[in-house]
């Protein structure tokens, strides 16, 4: 099967004189072959019997679907997980992208340590990290004890969707950084003082060289960082309450606890169809970089 | 003179089972070498409490000859996967207490009692599926610094945000706790018996009027936390998270009025490769010397009346099996919950989702 598509690609003329694919018609698809092979066994497969589900149990049917969409609870937890999603996304962008800056304007020595501070945390369990966040975050917690020291009122961080957002964004920080760092480095930075001896202001000089060069890295980040955030399980629940429940947490439940395998199902797909017309809408942004080329 | 009796009345013991094997069950008793080259996976939930389990199993071990393997954590869809596929390999599973009513005959096969001694369990405590793996309870803990003078006595005062200003915290773990939704429909004026799904509302809706701040803890660990750092004045914990959390010093105590009485279950599910030997390590998990372990090692309370294991104080102070608190228990109408599992949930999710 795989094989025969192969030769197939091989038969196929080039059309287009790309580096890259002239390479890929080649044996070069083995390469992809054993990640292919794991996304459709271990990704594939289940996603489409959970789909199935979603429409055979208890009978074949839209009955699944009508019952999400005719509760209220899962459509208000349903635009919580976008509206918590897009914040985690936004404050990991605000504090990554200066971070993976200065990774690339700092020397060896520095990057490393830089890379070494994004990356640790990273080899900490993610269950670990969200019950430090507790201690931190709670009303007795560390953060507080310093707010009322000086001499302000306790503010309220846990059981919130502030505390859900700062947990999460600090879990999936590295998946900003990461792809951030990856464009960045890429960028030239004689563009910049080119820019400048030019007479552009630094500001404008940024706004209209470096960011729009960095785009495509901020695409991914974005993207990556939402995508993870919308499927979050722990920290939520450890560190929200009711107000801060997300979706996943809802299909644990009739998973789990109710064997509603259909309804879970339903809820799942509901979740994957909105994540892919929100990407839809998104990728016009992303081909932009492209036109006004960032390749070098 | 007294290791002398003991090990008489072990032998004695030994004879007088070997003499009924093969009629009637002896809680806690294997015949010797019964088990040889037979393999038994036993899941319950992890941590120190499958732990306990394990070890209070493994005289039946030692003497069965039986190799015991250990999985987990309990997840009823896991074992709907393993039924439904026709091979299970969970022998004995430890679960929460409504599965084995509501899928009895399902997943759960229909015990054999002539193979299980259940003369020493507490009463109402076994069902057609399933026998208690252990007691414990959800009591009503309260911070002694901020209700000094004038203490919650029950679940009324509880509930009663007027007469007791602060916070509350209950459990939000995920299934609806029936005995707690049964106490706040009590405290919202309802009536228990004869409960209908629209007292559920009633009785959420008192919840409800805990105020915004009210806490849904998660995890044991989690409700444990929340005593310790003070950060509810009331909280809804369970009675061993309790204990620690005194131990840890907690400046917390327990109102005992109506506490929630909690049981796991011990079951076999429907197409074990061995039903015999499952029933066997059942039988032997319920004995008393197993019971003593458990309790020792996990400080849950035993299923066995006769048990005494040896504990600290604040441990004791946490066991439910004393006649004064199995007088105070309250025990949930598990007909109605397991009736009305479905529609019950989704309105206690609902509000755990901030609906």
């Amino acid at each position: 099967m795989t094989a025969g598509a192969t030769d197939s690609r091989t038969a196929v003329p080039a059309v287009v004189a790309d580096d890259r694919r002239r390479w890929f018609r080649g044996q070069a698809f083995w390469l992809v072959a054993p990640a292919l092979l794991l996304l459709v066994v271990c990704l594939g497969l289940p996603l489409a019997i959970v789909t199935l589900r979603s429409f055979s149990e208890p009978q074949w049917g839209l009955q699944n679907y009508a019952w999400f969409f005719g509760a209220p609870v899962n459509l208000t937890v349903l635009q919580r997980t976008f509206a918590i999603s897009a914040w985690v996304t936004l404050v990991c962008l605000i504090a990554g992208y200066p971070y993976a800056y200065l990774m690339t304007a700092v020397g060896p020595k520095m990057r490393l340590i830089l890379i070494l501070c994004v990356l640790v945390p990273f080899w900490v369990s993610g269950v670990v990290r969200t019950l430090a966040w507790v201690i931190l975050l709670q009303d007795s917690g560390v953060i507080n004890s310093v707010i009322r020291a000086a001499g302000l009122g306790p503010v309220k961080l846990i059981r919130t969707q502030t505390g859900v957002v700062i947990g999460m964004a600090q879990v999936l920080l590295p998946f900003m950084i990461l792809p951030l760092y990856s464009v960045m480095k890429t960028i030239d930075l004689r563009l910049m003082q080119a820019a400048r001896s030019l007479g552009a202001s630094p500001a404008r000089a940024f706004a209209q060289v470096y960011l729009p060069l960095s785009l495509p890295g901020v695409y991914a980040g974005a993207i990556i960082v939402f995508i993870l955030a919308l499927g979050f399980y722990i920290t939520p629940a450890l560190l929200g309450g009711p107000r801060s429940t997300m979706l996943s947490t809802l299909i644990q439940n009739q998973v789990l606890s109710l064997l509603n395998w259909g309804r879970g199902g339903a809820m799942g797909v509901v979740l994957l169809i909105a994540t892919f017309v929100l990407l839809a809408l998104a990728a016009p942004l992303t081909r932009q970089p492209h036109k006004t080329g960032s390749r070098r | 003179m007294k290791k002398i009796g003991q090990v008489t009345a072990l032998g004695l013991l030994m004879i007088t089972t070997a003499a009924l094997a093969q009629s009637k069950p002896v809680a806690g008793e294997v015949a010797e070498g019964s088990l040889k080259d037979k393999t038994l996976t036993f899941v319950s939930y992890g941590g120190i409490y499958q732990d306990g389990q394990i070890a209070a199993l493994k005289e039946f071990v030692d003497k069965s000859g039986v190799t015991l393997l250990s999985d987990g954590p309990t997840e009823i869809s896991k074992l709907q996967a393993q039924v439904e596929s026709g091979n299970v390999t969970w022998d004995v599973v430890d679960t929460g207490d409504f599965p084995p009513y509501v899928y009895c005959g399902k997943l759960f096969q229909k015990l054999d009692f002539s193979k299980i001694d259940t003369s020493n369990i507490p009463e109402g405590q076994i069902s057609e599926c399933s026998v208690p793996a252990m007691n414990y309870g959800v009591v009503l803990m309260y911070n002694t610094e901020k209700y000094k003078d004038n203490p919650p006595k029950s679940w009324g005062d509880f509930f009663d945000i007027e007469k007791f200003p602060g916070s509350r915290a209950l459990e939000g773990s995920g299934d609806l706790s029936g005995g707690m939704v049964e106490q706040a429909l009590l405290a919202a004026g309802g009536s228990v018996e004869n409960m209908t799904v629209a007292d559920i509302d009633k009785a959420i809706e008192k919840v409800k009027s805990l105020g915004p701040d009210t806490i849904f803890w998660k995890t044991g660990a989690d409700s444990q936390q929340l005593a310790e750092s003070g950060e509810a004045d009331m909280i809804a914990m369970w009675t061993g998270r309790a204990m620690t959390a005194v131990k840890n010093g907690a400046a917390y105590t327990p109102a005992w009025q109506d506490w929630l009485v909690v049981m796991d279950q011990m079951t076999i599910p429907m197409g074990v490769k061995d039903p015999e030997a499952a029933h066997a390590l059942i039988n032997a998990y319920v004995g008393k010397s197993a019971q003593e372990t458990l309790a020792k090692t996990t400080s849950y309370t035993p299923i066995h009346k006769d048990a005494k294991p040896e504990v600290d104080e604040v441990t004791a102070a946490f066991m439910t099996n004393t006649p004064d608190k199995l007088k105070l228990g309250y025990q949930q109408n598990i007909k109605f919950w397991v009736e009305n599992f479905e529609v019950a949930n989704e309105k206690w999710n609902a509000l755990m989702a901030g609906n």
